[in-house]
């Protein structure tokens, strides 16, 4: 019986709830949101709408009384494109002013709102419901008459919305659509948005959620929820890579390159080119498929752009129809077909294309999106091959030919979601959750941090917050263990400890088994700093029969170099317990937030560790 | 990183190279990190709370355990959602689910810990966890007594009984469990002797029995017995509630079943009646009870004799402060005393004045009788 009072009727102590409250991570894109949920087990995992759609529209439709979302309304894009609104996230923020005119619209014109100066707006026809009649009194039902009065037919109104309206409508309806997954009230919310969204955009789009009555606790910006996502993710320990972000969405393309360092990460280089995404593909595509109905019917079809209001319809069935074959050649390594009902002059269109067509389709667009890495490689000063891991985000990042086409620059053991078998069925690689699922880790993280810590630990989490400014290490500094037979430059084995961009204060440590067999041995390392670099030979591909040397162009061959830049120190001990030979050692090295670095050198031994040697070397 | 192979040791012939040591690592350059994911927020305790990576470590240790002593407890034995595992009596497998009744539903899903404090979560969960163990398909051809799901069928109606938020107050009101210890409640015999003035005895008698009438409290927080040191207001709201107890007790669940063979609408409805007074009559018993416990408990309650005490000494303690400085003292009581008669005076007065209007209505009313007395004869006359 608790002392505490007494109870009415089942309300006993409930057991400790290890459970957070329901959260969201949601992914507003241009084109298309996803949202993801953490659940039961332990694991932030995208959900599907009520349609049973992951991959959910920006799309709002309006036809007579009703209000369509999500892919409901892309459909409306063929018959009612007027009514439809679509590519609203973009304009948050956004003065009508800065609103590009020039761009032709397949949905709802941009309008300039008829009250408010300078704000962007859509104008949509609707029905509105006529009012009900007026309850009978004495005085307006002269003739008496039993029958209910009928209501009236709806009137055709206009509705003026401003962008931050409709994006409101959207939000709630994939809160909503989160709330009836999970049964409860979702209580906090981590949106992720790009980075170039500046401040004005970012005020708007929190303006917005909260209309929609979503508590947000953090815009995430994109390469934020990646570093959440995968550095959570790894079930060992965090490793330290160099992360390229390939954003590949439908209306644009970001990069980012970040340094991850134990799961602390930053943007070492951001770069968006709005030309590339997927609406470009589509238009390929559907080019292509064009030129094949024109082919196959002898009926002339131009699309993308078309001028004649019969094209325009029929490439809006197309635009609708590729979608499902762009994820079939995704998903699968066969042909894909696309098959459109009366696309025009009341004739049936069904082709296929195979991933090797296709990938000759699009490599124009391949093309331009090595180039961008590329270009954002030099503006961070770093080779390709000091990537590691390349990370795609969505819907058109999911093709298997652009990973094909883009890691060729890169070094054979760079990481991608598609070596690693991680992007179909929905892994954790797969682009078109990740964004997602890494906010719904954060928001995850957040709200177990706001429960246990302080406000001034959720401050930080801002992002002009003065935590967020570290200094970081600039050489990378490992051991050397010297050899006098050794190849390569260094004259030994090269193990490296704490590599350069390593955010401050940090903490390295190494195990490792050395061999310990003779009498008197010692065991150690001297400790290096370096500079790590990149090699380009130019050597002859090896002559093929029957071609000409003379317009041979010189291949070239990337090697990754270290060049010795300073020396720190020597550790040595001599071990005291070997076991067959060999003995356990640990290194621990220590860099403060000013930059001094200690490093500590032990052996392991059977219960603990034996006497360390150490050494400082004071901050720069 | 951490290298697989073994490496080799030292050369024999190394020495500690030559070139001058570097007195400082290369300058160090700022960055801004993004706000994501758990190694930042390791990150910024560690600065904010300026510890050193071991006391982070210990910080992260401690937190684990933690977190691993709370799932431990949960799962202990499967105990979801804080329920326990009752031992099931042997003599639960003989209930007789036509008797059901007279059946313990709590101690029947295994709930007896809990009782009315039992959530709906618990009961569902008990309810498959005892359906899955008692299930009639699980015991096929285990014995041979033709009985087999009697206990089974026990336990549907105890979830028929306790789902039922209605029918479980109902139960709950009559719970055999706590009508046995209602029966064990203190009398006034148990406060002879000795124990008339054992301030620790009476306090561990009345506790438990408070604690126990306080869940038909309709109003609730329900105000405690408490303890001895209690001030007077507290002493003085717990009777004030007590004496004026709302409670949601009722007794429809000790009902006689109406005979369902019989169509007889008589014979139904004299059972609903008897029922009804029944029901009203035990709650009025109910209520009588409580209110005897009560009165117990003031008459034995050494807090109101302390209080008492307490009083007398404030007053003896303000006499004697009284005697000290007596001109004004004394002047006050005087004026006090002036004012209570004049009030006195003026009462009765007004009772006087009271007494005599009264004395006129009556003879007015009197004089009214007696003229319609006399109409009514004199008519009677008119038309004889």
């Amino acid at each position: 019986m608790p002392s505490n009072g007494p109870l009415p009727n089942g309300s006993a102590a409930s057991p400790v709830q290890l459970t957070t409250p329901p959260i969201l991570g949601i992914n507003l894109g241009n084109s298309y949101a996803s949202i993801a949920v953490f659940t039961k087990e332990g694991v932030a995992e995208c959900i599907a709408n009520e349609d049973g759609e992951r991959q959910i529209a920006c799309v709002l439709a309006f036809h007579g009384e009703e209000m369509y979302i999500g892919n409901q309304a892309k459909q409306q894009l063929v018959k009612n494109a007027q009514n439809t609104i679509t590519g609203f996230r973009n304009l948050l923020g956004k003065k009508f002013s800065e609103v590009p005119q020039d761009k032709l619209s397949v949905s709802t014109p941009v309008i300039q709102h008829p009250s408010l100066p300078d704000t962007p707006a859509y104008k949509v026809k609707v029905l509105q419901p006529a009012p009900s009649p007026l309850p009978r009194t004495a005085t307006n039902t002269p003739a008496a008459s039993q029958v209910a009065t009928p209501r009236s037919e709806p009137v055709e109104v206009e509705r003026i919305l401003t962008v931050s309206e409709v994006t409101t409508i959207f939000l709630a309806s994939l809160r909503q659509s989160a709330e009836d997954f999970l049964g409860r009230k979702i209580t906090g919310v981590v949106i992720a948005v790009p980075t170039w969204f500046d401040d004005a955009q970012r005020q708007a789009l929190s303006m917005a959620a909260e209309d929609a009555g979503i508590h947000v606790l953090q815009l995430l910006d994109d390469a934020g929820a990646i570093a959440a996502c995968t550095s959570d993710s790894a079930d060992g320990a965090p490793t330290d890579c160099t992360q390229l972000i390939v954003d590949l969405g439908a209306s644009s393309l970001e990069l980012s390159l970040l340094s991850i360092r134990e799961g602390l990460a930053y943007a070492l280089a951001t770069l968006s080119d709005s030309t590339i995404g997927g609406d470009e593909i589509d238009s390929k595509l559907i080019r292509f498929f064009a030129k094949d109905f024109t082919k196959k019917t002898k009926t002339p079809l131009t699309v993308a752009p078309a001028t004649d209001a019969q094209d325009k319809r029929a490439e809006a069935k197309l635009r609708l129809a590729v979608e499902h074959t762009k994820r079939t050649l995704s998903a699968s390594p066969g042909a894909a077909t696309c098959s459109v009902e009366s696309l025009k002059d009341g004739l049936d269109y069904t082709g296929s294309i195979n991933r090797l067509r296709f990938d000759m389709e699009m490599r124009s667009i391949y093309d331009k999106v090595y180039v961008k890495v590329k270009e954002l490689a030099e503006s961070a000063e770093i080779d390709l091959y000091d990537i590691d891991e390349i990370v795609y985000i969505g819907g058109s990042a999911s093709l298997p030919g652009l990973d094909e086409s883009i890691s060729q620059g890169f070094t054979e053991s760079v990481i991608t979601s598609f070596k690693a078998g991680t992007v179909v069925g929905g892994g954790v690689g797969d682009p078109t959750t990740i964004l997602a699922r890494g906010c719904a880790l954060q928001a995850h993280l957040l709200v177990s941090l706001a429960q246990t810590s302080s406000e001034e630990l959720l401050e930080t989490f801002n992002k002009e917050s003065e935590a967020t400014s570290v200094a970081a290490i600039s050489r990378t500094i490992g051991l050397l263990v010297p050899q006098e037979d050794a190849a390569g430059s260094l004259g030994g084995i090269w193990i490296p400890l704490v590599l350069k961009e390593t955010p401050l204060p940090c903490r390295r440590m190494l195990t490792f088994e050395v061999d310990a067999s003779g009498a008197n041995t010692k065991v150690g390392f001297e400790l290096w700093e370096v500079k790590e670099g990149v090699k380009i030979d130019h050597v002859k591909p090896p002559k093929l029969d029957g071609e000409d040397g003379e317009d041979e162009e010189l291949e070239e061959v990337k090697e990754k170099t270290l060049t010795k830049e300073a020396y720190l120190a020597s550790l040595s001990l001599s071990p005291k317990n070997p076991i067959k030979g060999k003995t356990t050692v640990q290194v621990q090295a220590i860099v403060s937030s000013t930059g001094a670095l200690d490093v500590s050198f032990r052996e392991v031994i059977r219960d603990g560790f034996g006497a360390a040697v150490t050494a400082t070397i004071a901050a720069p | 990183m951490a290298s697989v192979t073994v490496l080799p040791a030292l050369p024999k012939n190394w020495a500690v190279p030559d070139s001058p040591a570097a007195q400082s690592l290369a300058p160090v350059v700022q960055r801004k990190l993004i706000p994501a994911g758990s190694a930042y927020l390791a990150h910024v305790r560690r600065t904010l709370q300026n510890l050193s990576f071991e006391a982070h470590d210990k910080l992260i240790e401690q937190d684990r355990l933690r977190i691993e002593a709370l799932r431990a407890d949960e799962l202990n034995g499967e105990d979801h959602a804080g329920v326990g595992d009752d031992e099931e009596s042997p003599e639960l497998a003989l209930l007789d689910p036509k008797e059901w009744k007279k059946q313990d539903h709590y101690q029947v899903l295994g709930l007896s810990r809990l009782r009315y404090k039992a959530t709906p979560e618990q009961i569902k969960i008990t309810h498959r966890k005892k359906v899955l163990k008692h299930h009639p398909d699980k015991k096929a051809g285990q014995s041979h007594t033709t009985n087999d799901d009697a206990f089974f069928k026990c336990i549907q109606k105890a979830h028929d009984v306790l789902t039922n938020p209605e029918r479980r107050r109902q139960f709950d009101s009559v719970d055999p469990h706590y009508l046995a210890l209602e029966e064990d409640a203190p009398t006034a015999a148990d406060f002879k002797g000795n124990k008339a003035s054992d301030v620790d005895y009476f306090f561990k008698a009345w506790a438990p029995v408070y604690e126990m009438e306080a869940r038909f409290s309709k109003k609730t927080p329900v105000p405690l017995l408490g303890s001895f040191d209690d001030p007077k207001d507290k002493v003085e709201a717990f009777y004030d509630f007590w004496y004026n107890f709302d409670s949601w007790r009722s007794f429809e669940y000790m009902d006689k079943e109406v005979n369902e063979g019989s169509d007889s609408r008589d014979d139904k409805r004299y059972t609903e009646k008897k029922n009804k007074t029944e029901r009203a009559r035990r709650k009025k018993e109910d209520t009588a009870r409580l209110r005897s416990l009560v009165d117990l408990t003031l008459t034995l309650d050494p807090r109101i004799k302390r209080i008492k005490q307490e009083e007398k000494d404030i007053r003896e303690a303000k006499k004697k402060n009284k005697g000290g400085n007596s001109a004004e003292g004394k002047a006050k009581a005087e004026e006090g005393n002036q004012k209570a008669e004049e009030e006195a005076k003026r009462k009765e007065e007004e009772e006087k004045a009271r007494a005599e209007a009264k004395k006129a209505k009556a003879v007015a009313a009197n004089a009214a009788k007696k003229a319609r007395r006399q109409q009514r004869a004199a008519e009677a006359e008119a038309t004889s």
